[in-house]
């Protein structure tokens, strides 16, 4: 029989005595896959230098090695079709690359030199350094409002935390950056006790030995970090408004919570978050309220965990991992006229949860929905290896039977506990994005009631359930408009 | 029936194709069969267990929309295919899908429309009678209808703060003056405003072109064996259609364009240079060589690259744009540049490139680089069934079997130097081009 399935995950960390620890998963498929993965990422800059644990990044997968240059090194990856790819969070940094068999051993070749021998030239510093910059001032900024929404919400619930600066820095920080801070980041979190390497596919006998031998070569030792302490959530409402030219009100709120995938409540959290805004799902409770019924926008969803690019995927990244999580909705852009409205429906929604919780026929629905749906997480190797890191991250059993057993055990009664202890519709943070600030932050000052135009109007009961919305209490206790251009400067 | 394909089959299949230019570059067994009513079922056993991806192709796209005033319709119908039938309403439709824990959505393009679910195959029977049942017996009221409407506003203000949106617009509305590439897939701003005012155009529409022999039926995945069984039943009693939509056929261009638009948000300055090209072809070269060409010329392999973005630095981003379609559309090469001093230099650059290729010939080994990236390209793409069948339905619409793909991977194998040197005389010619140019002008207030 055909078997280009994973054959199972293999530990072999005590393949040899010492680190760097790998995880393996030999299969019959003609492509190998890599993720390298460091512990350690953007909450490991250093004060004044936001940004340089994704530009050290940056220079190992995107610049030349002691041997070879930049270009030469494209002009080897070129013919395979690969390449290795870079992703840096708070927490995980992660090298990601796949390969045809047939190619392994060149692939290989340059992907060791990339990591362990960078070349560390001013020329690709310089290149790279710009690239970092307008990622922050012009792709995220200026060019995508859904993510900045997002990203900044991010930043305002971590503000003077670990967390509090997007991953990729911050330009005034950016700017300072020298060739030397990178290069003692490198030398300070490129550990052998910070890596573990995951190798998947149809490599060859001894080769997973000879990659750990090659990356023994770091340094020994793992950074050593004191706990994170937790972020502190505002009294009422805390809303920023950002002012920028755009057709649209975006909006995304949220509030951290003490759960990651290791607490013994995350999978009943995570079956609330699916019921409540499953990602880029119509059945899901806001789409359903805010879209089908109202036609506000085109989409509107909840998470429990860090997803960037929600926008372009379906599914989320593996090896994002974070030790602080946050609950958060994401209402994509409505019409300015609705704005009001919307920032009234999600918070309306988010409490009538937290009050009724979920009901016993949506609870058994939403299980049998992600009992099959989890499968689908992991459909390539790349993905099938980064949830096992992620797992060893959490220190949990493997993710889709760890899930599916939990669910398994779970009552409704279990579910709208955790609505309970983990989830409010007060003392958050809001992010809008929209043209006219000030109209919005004096229409939020005055307490006023808000109103929905519809191009067809919705069903009477809906209409009466609007006028209740429209009246929703918003408890501000601080609220502030924030010039775009200002946004990642420091 | 399972056809094995372990490790080293696949390996000799792609270790082939250096050698013996006939060697197939699509793996997998598959069946294509054409069922009275004209729906066209293609299987694919992708050897990946248990998983089935179902992704129905109707050969409609925004290039189908003759009509003015009516831009943007064949995606605001792919909304609409989701708002139900009197026997499966849209929570009874949400619940089935939800029950089968299925990954599902839609999307439209310039000449095809695809509806796509993966889920376990144990589920397949249900999906294709829920699928088979929207597509023959769709049915919304007006409200629904206009409420949609502003889903799909919604859709078009999300992407409007996206440069390349408005360069893909002002590039198309230049270039085109007959043909529906004229306008993207989300259609003109005014036309999608005016969407609510169409409900009865939307009932034709649905008429003209969701019948069966503009639709193609693919299970690809760990297959069950009455899957064609399966199909027959639920899809076998959808009648037949006659409408033909008279595509209007672009005349030459006859002169050189540019066009230099301003844009309402900080960007970098971005410069586009696009020639009309030749649509998807798996007999003839010329598509295939462009292909090439782009690859070579325009990648971030090719010496264009490593000059602009690597050495000089006076450009963060440049990539080649020669997307298959059913009909002639665009060669492009966009760059984004750093500072808006160096745009005309990097289009110069850009201009001197294509004039290299008329003029000399390409050496070998960068064009047997290129192959090889295409080759692999390919191979490496193929790691898992939704993504093999999210290929399968690209080329279903180019030519309705898995079989084109190994006939362009053979035509690929096949570019010769004067290959390139041809096509680059033909079709990247002054007369044919728009030179596209579009930077932020600031004037005062919110960014």
């Amino acid at each position: 029989m055909c078997r280009l399935l994973l054959v199972g995950l293999i530990l072999i960390a005590n393949a040899l005595a010492a680190p760097p620890e790998m995880l393996t998963l030999p299969s019959e498929s003609p492509l190998v896959a890599f993720r390298i993965l460091l512990r350690t990422g953007a909450a490991s800059d250093p004060e004044g230098k936001e940004g340089v644990a994704a530009l050290t990044a940056a220079m190992l997968s995107m610049a030349g090695t002691k041997e070879k240059t930049y270009d030469e090194i494209v002009e080897a990856l070129f013919p395979m079709a690969s390449s290795v790819s870079a992703q840096v969070d708070k927490e995980m940094t992660v090298f990601v690359g796949t390969t045809h068999v047939e190619n392994l051993e060149a692939y290989y070749e340059l992907l060791r030199s990339m990591l362990l021998e960078p070349g560390w030239r001013e020329d690709d510093f310089r290149r790279l350094k710009d690239e970092a910059k307008n990622y922050l001032r012009i792709q995220l900024r200026s060019n995508n409002e859904e993510e900045l929404a997002k990203e900044y919400l991010f930043l305002q619930i971590f503000e003077g935390h670990d967390y509090g600066h997007h991953s990729m820095g911050t330009i005034a920080a950016l700017d300072k950056l020298s060739l030397d801070d990178l290069k003692s980041f490198y030398a300070d979190n490129y550990l052998q006790g910070n890596l573990v390497i995951g190798l998947a596919g149809c490599y060859p006998e001894r080769f997973a030995e000879r990659v750990q031998t090659d990356f023994a070569k770091l340094p020994e030792g793992a950074t050593r970090r004191e706990p994170m302490a937790q972020t502190v959530s505002p009294k009422k409402l805390r809303i920023r408004i950002i002012e920028k030219d755009t057709r649209g009100t975006h909006i995304a709120l949220g509030f951290p919570i003490p759960v990651n995938r290791s607490n013994g409540d995350w999978p009943a959290l995570k079956l609330v978050q699916s019921y409540f805004g499953q990602h880029r799902s119509s059945k899901s409770l806001l789409f359903q309220k805010l879209r089908e019924i109202r036609g506000m926008n085109y989409g509107d969803y909840a998470y429990i965990e860090y997803f960037p690019s929600g926008m372009y995927q379906f599914k989320p990244d593996p090896n994002l991992a974070r030790s602080q999580q946050i609950f958060h909705i994401w209402i994509r852009p409505v019409e300015p006229r609705n704005g009001m409205f919307a920032l009234r429906i999600a918070l309306y929604e988010l409490n009538k949860l937290v009050e009724d919780g979920i009901s016993a026929e949506d609870f058994e629905a939403t299980r049998r929905f992600l009992g099959k749906f989890v499968s689908l997480l992991t459909q390539t190797q790349s993905e099938e290896l980064g949830y096992a890191l992620d797992s060893r991250f959490y220190g949990i059993p493997p993710f889709r039977g760890y899930v599916k057993d939990a669910w398994t055990g779970m009552t409704v009664d279990d579910v709208n506990s955790v609505i309970r202890k983990y989830l409010r519709a007060t003392d958050l943070d809001i992010v809008i994005i929209t043209k006219d600030a000030a109209g919005m932050r004096d229409a939020i000052r005055s307490g006023q009631a808000s109103t929905i135009e519809y191009v067809s109007p919705p069903p009477k009961e809906i209409l009466d359930e609007d006028k209740v919305i429209g009246r929703y209490p918003l408890d501000v206790g601080s609220i502030e408009v924030v010039p775009a251009s200002r946004v990642f400067e420091d | 029936m399972r056809r094995v394909l372990s490790c080293v089959l696949l390996l000799m299949l792609l270790a082939g194709c250096a050698e013996e230019p006939e060697t197939k570059i699509f793996p997998y067994p598959y069946e294509v069969t054409d069922i009275e009513n004209g729906l066209r079922v293609v299987t694919v056993e992708t050897a990946y267990p248990e998983v089935v991806a179902l992704h129905i192709v109707v050969n409609v796209g925004s290039r189908n929309e003759v009509e003015p005033g009516r831009t943007g319709f064949a995606h605001l119908f792919e909304h609409m295919m989701f708002r139900g039938t009197e026997k499966f309403p849209p929570e009874r439709w949400e619940a089935i899908m939800q029950d089968a824990g299925a990954e599902t959505n839609a999307y439209t393009s310039d000449d095809r429309t695809v509806y796509h679910a993966v889920f376990s195959k144990e589920d397949l029977e249900a999906i294709l009678e829920l699928e088979a049942d929207r597509f023959q017996n769709l049915k919304y009221s007006e409200e629904v209808f206009r409420t949609e409407t502003r889903a799909v506003l919604g859709e078009y203000n999300k992407n409007f703060a996206n440069p390349m949106r408005k360069l893909d617009e002002i590039v198309r509305k230049t270039a085109f003056t007959e043909h529906t590439y004229r306008h993207t897939t989300m259609g003109f701003v005014e036309d999608v405003e005016n969407m609510p005012e169409m409900y009865d155009y939307g009932l034709k529409f649905f008429d003209r072109y969701y019948r069966p022999e503009y639709t193609t039926v693919c299970i690809v995945g760990d297959v069950p064996d009455d899957a064609l069984a399966l199909v027959k039943k639920y899809w076998g009693d959808w009648e037949r259609g006659s409408y033909q939509p008279e595509i209007p056929v672009e005349p030459p261009q006859g002169e050189a364009k540019t066009v230099d638009e301003s844009f309402h948000t900080p960007t970098l300055p971005i410069v586009s240079v696009s020639y009309h090209a030749p649509a998807y072809d798996d007999e003839a070269n010329d598509s295939a060589v462009l292909d090439v060409i782009s690859y070579y010329a325009f990648s971030e392999n090719s010496d264009l690259y490593k000059k602009l973005v690597v050495e000089e630095q006076k450009v963060d981003a440049m990539y080649p744009a020669y997307y298959d379609h059913r009909d002639p559309y665009l060669f492009s090469v966009v760059a984004r540049v750093k500072e808006q001093k160096d745009s005309e230099y990097v289009r110069d650059q850009i201009l001197a490139t294509v004039e290299q290729l008329q003029n000399e010939l390409v050496p070998i080994e960068p064009l047997e680089d290129v192959k090889s990236h295409l080759r692999y390209g390919f191979a490496v793409g193929m790691n898992s069934t939704p993504a093999i069948a999210g290929t399968l339905a690209h080329f279903i619409n180019m030519r309705g079997s898995p079989e084109t793909i190994n006939k362009r991977y053979a035509l690929y194998e096949s570019v010769t130097p004067d290959d390139v040197q041809r096509v680059a005389k033909q079709v990247l010619v002054e007369s044919e081009r728009t030179i596209a140019t579009l930077r932020h002008a600031p004037e005062g207030g919110a960014e």
